[in-house]
């Protein structure tokens, strides 16, 4: 048993980034360095990357030949306006979808962590955060209990996200921001290299959308993060890779170089009223359509 | 059937005309299994399903009957096939399985009807499955349903973690088998307890304890365990009480009854206490 945390589904062609021995050597820096001085995302290597990836959901043409990498370690935030495809690219990257182009995955498949955007389920069936934390641990069934082993592998991933009082309440009974944090614990219990979260702020009050940052950014040193969000502050504060997408991916990069006015007004139009930071200069001011895997040290675009 | 012999004696404390102690037996056992498997049913909101499913028996009946097929195999078959066909649409169609179910437990219904319109013979063999009998169960009937109630034990063993992460998280069940065998297994309880209950009282044999059980816990353990108790203690109290000259009604019935009695009992409790 492992869900909530899901493999990758092998819906497209994958396999190992084309890459060298100097790339390689880069990434295992990142990894033993990250936490004392994390790196710059754009000297690791990608631990995933899209090649010109586009997913079609019935009629509706969702990603268009989307680009991106993921950064090794790396906190990457992907914004955009709704109906962007946030949630579509993290759901096809964790193999929901069926896509064309190119996913891969450096050295392999990695274990991923989910944290879904909103849970539609019936919110009063009888299940306490116990019980729903103990099914992605073992296949022992619940109406015989839960062992003692697994109890406390559950209350040692409530600790780790400040939600042990949460423990024998009903899943049903929590509120949105402690759902988040015992969706978080029951994905980081199943170890996983890559941390996907969607919009882990919807329906959370302001004092757990702080929680939820802090134990975020806790996490940073260990996990490859990759979060959707619609909310530009936290995102800019909490991210070390930002892609902006709209269907396409606008840009990517660095926070300092991506929040500009130019290429905000680009990825969510021109109402945009957000200037998050002053325009760093003419190398990020625009959306610069640049195909090569790296644009400078400016936003990568596509 | 030494063993049952020996029950049949320590019933007889209990139940006085001597097929009523076959009767507990059977009501005993099949309580297991529908109260086990409901527990499932409600929880993935399926309350519906054993009503197509139930209610193709008619159809089952009639093909039977035309083709001159064996009676048991042929009902048994066709249910676990309707259970099956209900989990394929619900997976891949774009309508909400409640619409499935009911186009289902339609198309079954008709397709009964106008078998049975073209063979009127049929009708004799009907009956049996509309009001069930749980009086007449003969020793082999008996075994089949302890059978049945091991392989509710085994299969909720192996299956309910599985079924009950895709109740919270849909997306985490990524595969497709637990869900058709869960549907498989339901056809067979429900083709099972149409015999005993009949076709209109089977639904209630699997939802009421259930939902006396969700009604009264906030755990999967504790909602199994009291639908266990609340299914058996109904199913004997309506027996017994079946039997009752101020009574004397239809034992299914009385058993249903006493069922919906019970739950209404612990609405009450609930809101009394406040639980949650």
């Amino acid at each position: 048993m492992t869900a909530p945390t899901v493999p990758v589904g092998h819906t497209g062609p994958t396999g190992p980034l084309d890459g060298n021995a100097d790339q390689l050597g880069s990434s295992v820096r990142c990894a033993t360095e990250g936490s004392a001085q994390r790196p710059d995302p754009r000297d690791c290597p990608p631990i995933i990357k899209l090649d010109k990836v586009s997913v079609t959901l019935g009629q509706y043409r969702a990603l268009e030949e989307v680009s991106i990498r993921i950064p090794e370690k790396s906190q990457t935030v992907i914004i955009g306006p709704n109906g962007a495809g946030k949630s579509t690219l993290v759901q096809t990257i964790l193999g929901f979808n069926p896509y064309r182009g190119r996913i891969t995955f450096r050295p392999g498949p990695p274990r991923f962590g989910y944290v879904p955007q909103r849970l539609d389920y019936d919110r009063h069936m009888p299940l306490t955060v116990t019980e729903f934390l103990a099914l992605s641990l073992t296949n022992w069934p619940l109406w015989l209990g839960v062992s003692s082993k697994v109890k406390t592998r559950v209350l040692s991933g409530l600790e780790e996200v400040r939600a042990l009082e949460l423990a024998s309440k009903p899943l049903g009974a929590l509120s949105g921001g402690e759902t988040q944090r015992v969706m978080l614990a029951a994905a980081l219990m199943s170890k996983p290299e890559v941390l996907v979260l969607d919009e882990p702020a919807t329906g959370v009050d302001i004092n757990g959308e702080q929680l939820m940052c802090e134990l975020l950014d806790g996490f940073k040193a260990d996990y490859t993060i990759v979060m959707v969000s619609h909310d530009l502050p936290t995102a800019k504060a909490h991210s070390d890779w930002v892609v902006c997408l709209n269907r396409r991916v606008v840009a990517q990069g660095p926070p300092d170089r991506v929040f500009t006015p130019k290429i905000l007004a680009a990825t969510f139009g021109l109402h945009q009223g957000l200037e998050l930071m002053p325009d760093p200069g003419p190398r990020a001011a625009s959306p610069a359509p640049a195909s090569g895997p790296e644009a400078g040290r400016g936003p990568e675009g596509s | 059937m030494d063993f049952l012999a020996s029950i049949y004696d320590l019933l007889g404390l209990l139940y006085e005309p001597n097929f009523m102690r076959r009767s507990a037996v059977a009501m005993a056992l099949l309580s297991l299994s529908t109260s086990a498997a409901g527990v499932m049913v409600v929880n993935r909101r399926l309350a519906f399903f054993p009503d197509a499913v139930g209610h193709s028996v008619f159809a089952g009946v009639a093909i039977a009957l035309l083709l001159g097929l064996n009676l048991q195999f042929t009902v048994l078959g066709l249910c676990v096939l309707i259970g099956l066909s209900i989990t394929f649409l619900a997976r891949h169609s774009h309508l909400a399985s409640d619409t499935i179910i009911g186009l289902v437990f339609s198309g079954a219904v008709a397709l009964g009807l106008a078998l049975v319109s073209r063979e009127p013979q049929a009708t004799a063999g009907l009956s049996r499955f509309f009001l069930g009998d749980v009086l007449t169960v003969d020793d082999a009937q008996i075994v089949a349903l302890a059978v049945l109630a091991a392989l509710s034990f085994v299969f909720l063993f192996f299956l309910t973690n599985r079924l009950t992460i895709g109740c919270v998280i849909p997306m985490a069940q990524k595969n497709a088998w637990p869900d058709y065998l869960f549907g498989a297994y339901l056809a067979l309880v429900v083709a099972v307890g149409v015999q005993a209950v009949g076709v209109l009282l089977v639904t209630a044999l699997l939802i009421a304890p259930a939902a006396t059980g969700r009604t009264l816990s906030v755990s999967l353990k504790g909602m199994f365990w009291v639908a266990l108790a609340v299914g058996a203690l109904a199913g004997q109290l309506g027996l017994w009480a079946s039997f009752q000259p101020a009574v004397n009604a239809s034992a299914g019935a009385t058993v249903v009854l006493t069922n919906v009695a019970i739950f209404s009992l612990a609405v009450a409790f609930r809101r009394l206490f406040h639980l949650r």
